[in-house]
């Protein structure tokens, strides 16, 4: 039936964006826009402690309840946004930038090059991801900058694998042939004509890396080496109120679902990105 | 009356698209006599496979029947339950698909794969069911069953995956066959080995076939009866040897004259016209119509029904009585002449003892480790294949020089060696007479402007990302054009392969595998060179599409005088564009000499192999009576 459809006529109007972009992109919007505002919206003052009102259920008053401390949860998940955001996007970057080149190299040059890549991405690999974390953020004091840089570390060995994965293929088509037919430089060929056809799993994967990104921020802060107590995270909101999970259930819950529905939002608009990006799935909507 | 075992009546089938459902066969009627093997003829997006898959209940994604009625040995297949149907089909019909290559699981050795259904389906103990199995393998032809049966997959040939697939097709002990293409995956003379296997078990079985091929010369030479199928309506139906020397409908006239044959003098072929209708449209008339250059006005507001012409031959055309020995264009008594004399051109290409090694496994395969006695030894090196062993070739300007050699003889390396896709070991190779190996980049930049290359698979070929003119810009841009001369350049490209200017504005997915090939053509074109190479350029390509892009490689040949080297398995195609021949074997030439002189009189016993397994069509009527 291929054969049928490329016997239409082409479309020049462009198809209409995925559903699934839309929605995840108002979602996002409406989350960036509440982290960026959130310090201003926030009824009460991030760290003021009311020692007579811990652990209060949602009531008129706070509309999430309190915290342990007595510190009202909607002002705290709201400023907790954008440590969590930043956190999950910035070292999604991070490995992303260091990835997919790597991937690229290894998958198109072999030989060598690709043993050289492949076997540190194994040694890194074989490290459980908070193991490698909190070897990188004991041997320097934390903050949240090198928290970033050290969860974006941790996932470069994933990416360079997909990476690598669909290079190989993609660098077996003839088109590639034909750009070596004609001289072109690596740099040409890895960045014009590799790396646009391997966009989308590479998106699809760097939208679930964003969020496991953000937990493993989460669980380090937990532990200590990433944002520091009193600051206001999501990860770090969930981990202080593990012990309440059962008398306060709404401290937990309330930045679990802001970071449940952050993280559904992403996943929306990676796969509505992947079905605008790639032509042969535009036509079949 | 005749003893049908499998009958297919005014059969429809549909599949689900995007708004609504598109009908992909109409009415589709055959009927297979014991005994005997009906081949279903037609290119890409006829319905083929779609029929067989209905014969055998096996239709999925959502594919319906609407109407209609499927024959087993008198029982209606689709009357039946899932469950009933299942047993009808297992004891009576058996497929074997195209590429043995995907088809048997890498995982499962070959007996153990034979013999699952024997024991399954058959009730037999371990024991019998792998005596049945070494029995069907030497039924098959396999000289040593036992040691087949202990192999996996990986480690056999094609051909000889082929005939294990055969063999667990036989399994069951079938009544009918149905073969969907099955030597389309395999070289000339394997092919020839299958079509003879087939041949005796039908005589040894007296199986009955469904034969489904693209390929006129194989069906010509194994089925009795051909229908002819056309955008998913049977267009011709009838005994084989009467389709295939005196077509009666248009379409198949056209085919057959698309079909570029074995001979000496050189005709223009005389491709079909236009595409395939889209399904989705609703259509008046005789669906070939807008093709057909024999269409009268009724014919595009009446769809004639299948009628029979004379004794053994149906055709669904109003004017099949009359055009019966009409051909399907009056032949031009002109033909292209081959350059025989080669010494006359400058030499464009010149290789000298090229040679191509290749190691095998990765990097850290080339470390083994062995005991000395008691010390251990480390060695490095890797095993090594030699691809191309010594090969010196020369093309001249203007030169259309065929390489033939069935796959695993190098001649897709020594291709790519000569334009340093793939740098040779050790050799020379030089192009217009300066050398190519070892010249820094911007010089090859400038030798590879000269000599380009023009891909086998249309859908690998052009960059998905990429519109047309992007694709089609990039060399220029690479030798410094300005972008007005680089936008002008394409329309200018695009013109001379046939496209209209708009196409530069479409991605590939928005084409036909043909007009893509032909956009793969236009950028091998678009720096001037003097010489391309040809890999398999027209071998994904339907018959119809492929005698255009010979017509169109000829054209250019003759405006740019340009040279070719122009491989290819397909012995019929080079014969027709090649002016001289190089046949190839385990890396080395075996024979080189002029097409003539190759097809008449063959030298080396490998060409000679070849030639003869080449299937063939048989000569149209109306040609001999001239």
């Amino acid at each position: 039936m291929a054969e049928a459809a490329a016997n239409s006529r082409p479309q020049h109007r462009r198809a209409p964006l995925p559903a699934s972009l839309i929605w995840g992109g108002v979602l996002l919007t409406v989350i960036l826009a509440l982290a960026i505002a959130g310090p201003s919206l926030s009824p009460y003052d991030l760290d003021a402690l009311q020692l007579d009102m811990r652990l209060m259920p949602p009531s008129a008053v706070h509309w999430l309840g309190t915290d342990e401390f007595g510190r009202d949860v909607l002002s705290r998940v709201l400023n907790g946004a954008q440590s969590s955001l930043l956190m999950g996007f910035g070292a999604t970057a991070v490995s992303l930038l260091f990835g997919v080149p790597l991937g690229l190299v290894a998958g198109y040059y072999r030989g060598w090059a690709d043993e050289a890549i492949m076997r540190a991405v194994d040694v890194m690999i074989s490290l459980p991801p908070i193991i490698l974390g909190l070897l990188i953020l004991s041997v320097t004091s934390p903050s949240l900058w090198k928290t970033v840089l050290a969860v974006g570390f941790v996932y470069i060995p994933i990416i360079t694998r997909l990476t690598r994965g669909i290079t190989l293929e993609v660098a077996s088509e003839e088109y590639i042939q034909a750009a070596r037919a004609r001289v072109e430089g690596g740099w040409y060929i890895l960045f014009h004509e590799i790396l646009p056809n391997a966009w989308p799993p590479i998106i699809v994967e760097s939208a679930l890396r964003v969020t496991f990104a953000m937990l493993l921020a989460a669980a380090l802060s937990f532990l200590g080496l990433g944002v520091q107590p009193p600051a206001s995270d999501w990860g770090l909101m969930i981990a202080e109120a593990r012990p309440f999970i059962n008398s306060a259930p709404w401290i937990a819950c309330s930045a679990g679902a802001a970071l449940c529905v952050t993280v559904i939002a992403i996943n929306l608009v990676g796969d509505g990105l992947r079905e605008a990006l790639d032509p042969r799935l535009a036509r079949r909507r | 009356m005749t003893d049908h075992v499998l009958k297919v009546e005014d059969l429809s089938v549909s599949f689900p698209q995007s708004g609504g459902r598109a009908r992909i066969l109409h009415n589709v009627d055959f009927a297979l006599e014991r005994g005997t093997v009906l081949g279903i003829v037609g290119e890409s997006g006829s319905g083929k496979s779609t029929a067989a898959l209905a014969v055998l209940g096996l239709l999925d994604n959502g594919g319906s029947i609407d109407s209609g009625r499927v024959v087993i040995d008198g029982e209606d297949l689709y009357a039946k339950s899932a469950e009933e149907r299942r047993q009808l089909r297992g004891g009576k019909i058996s497929i074997v698909f195209q590429d043995p290559f995907t088809t048997l699981n890498p995982a499962i050795r070959v007996g153990r794969q034979i013999a699952e259904p024997l024991v399954m389906h058959r009730g037999m103990t371990e024991a019998e069911a792998r005596a049945e199995t070494l029995r069907l393998l030497k039924e098959v032809g396999i000289p040593d069953p036992e040691r087949m049966a202990a192999s996996y997959p990986h480690q056999l040939s094609g051909g000889m995956k082929q005939r294990a697939l055969i063999a667990s097709a036989l399994a069951c002990d079938p009544d009918v066959l149905i073969l969907d293409e099955p030597t389309t995956a395999l070289d000339v003379t394997i092919e020839a080995q299958i079509l003879d296997l087939l041949d005796s078990l039908r005589i040894t079985r007296s199986l009955s076939m469904l034969f489904i091929s693209h390929n006129l010369g194989v069906v010509s030479r194994i089925c009795d009866e051909i229908c002819v199928l056309y955008a998913g309506r049977v267009v011709e139906y009838g005994k084989s040897a009467s389709i295939l020397t005196e077509p009666r409908h248009p379409y198949t006239k056209g085919l057959l004259a698309s079909l570029p044959k074995m001979s000496r003098e050189r005709h223009r072929l005389q491709p079909i016209p236009g595409r395939l209708p889209d399904v989705r449209k609703p259509l008046s008339g005789c669906v070939f119509a807008p093709r057909c250059h024999f269409a009268e006005p009724r014919c595009q507001t009446t769809p004639p029904a299948i009628t029979p012409i004379g004794e053994d031959v149906a055709a669904a055309c109003w004017r099949a009585s009359e055009l019966a020995r009409t051909p399907w264009r009056i032949e031009s008594s002109e033909t292209i002449p081959r350059r025989v004399d080669a010494g006359d051109g400058k030499p464009i290409v010149v290789a000298r003892d090229v040679e191509r090694t290749f190691e095998a496994g990765g990097a850290m395969d080339g470390i083994s480790f062995s005991l000395d006695g008691w010390v251990p030894r480390v060695s490095f090196g890797r095993k090594v294949v030699r691809a191309v062993d010594k090969v010196s070739l020369t093309i001249h300007e203007g030169e259309i020089v065929g390489l033939v050699g069935e796959s695993g003889s190098g001649k897709t390396t020594l291709g790519r060696c000569l334009i340093d896709l793939i740098s040779p070991t050790s050799g020379e190779v030089a192009i217009d007479g300066a050398q190519l190996l070892n010249a820094s980049r911007s010089e090859k930049r400038d030798l590879l402007k000269r000599a380009q290359i023009i891909f086998q698979n249309p859908d690998s070929s052009l960059n998905p990302r990429k519109s047309i003119g992007e694709t089609l810009e990039r060399p220029l841009e690479l030798v410094g054009l300005g972008r007005e001369e680089r936008q002008r350049r394409v329309a200018e490209l695009l013109d001379l392969v046939r496209l209209d200017a708009s196409y530069a504005e479409r991605y590939p997915h928005q084409m036909s595998g043909g007009e893509k090939q032909r956009v793969g053509i236009a950028r091998a074109l678009s720096t001037n060179p003097r010489f391309i190479v040809c890999d398999e350029a027209v071998s994904a390509l339907d018959v119809s599409v492929q005698a255009s892009i010979l017509n169109l490689l000829l054209d250019l040949r003759e405006q740019f005088k340009l040279a070719y080297l122009f491989i290819t398995h397909d012995l019929s195609v080079v014969s027709y564009i090649a002016d001289r021949i190089c046949v190839m074997r385990n890396g080395t030439i075996v024979e080189v000499g002029s097409t003539e002189a190759i097809i008449d009189r063959p030298q080396h016993p490998y060409t000679k192999a070849l030639l003869a397994a080449v299937p063939k069509v048989p000569e149209l009527r109306a040609n001999l009576d001239r």
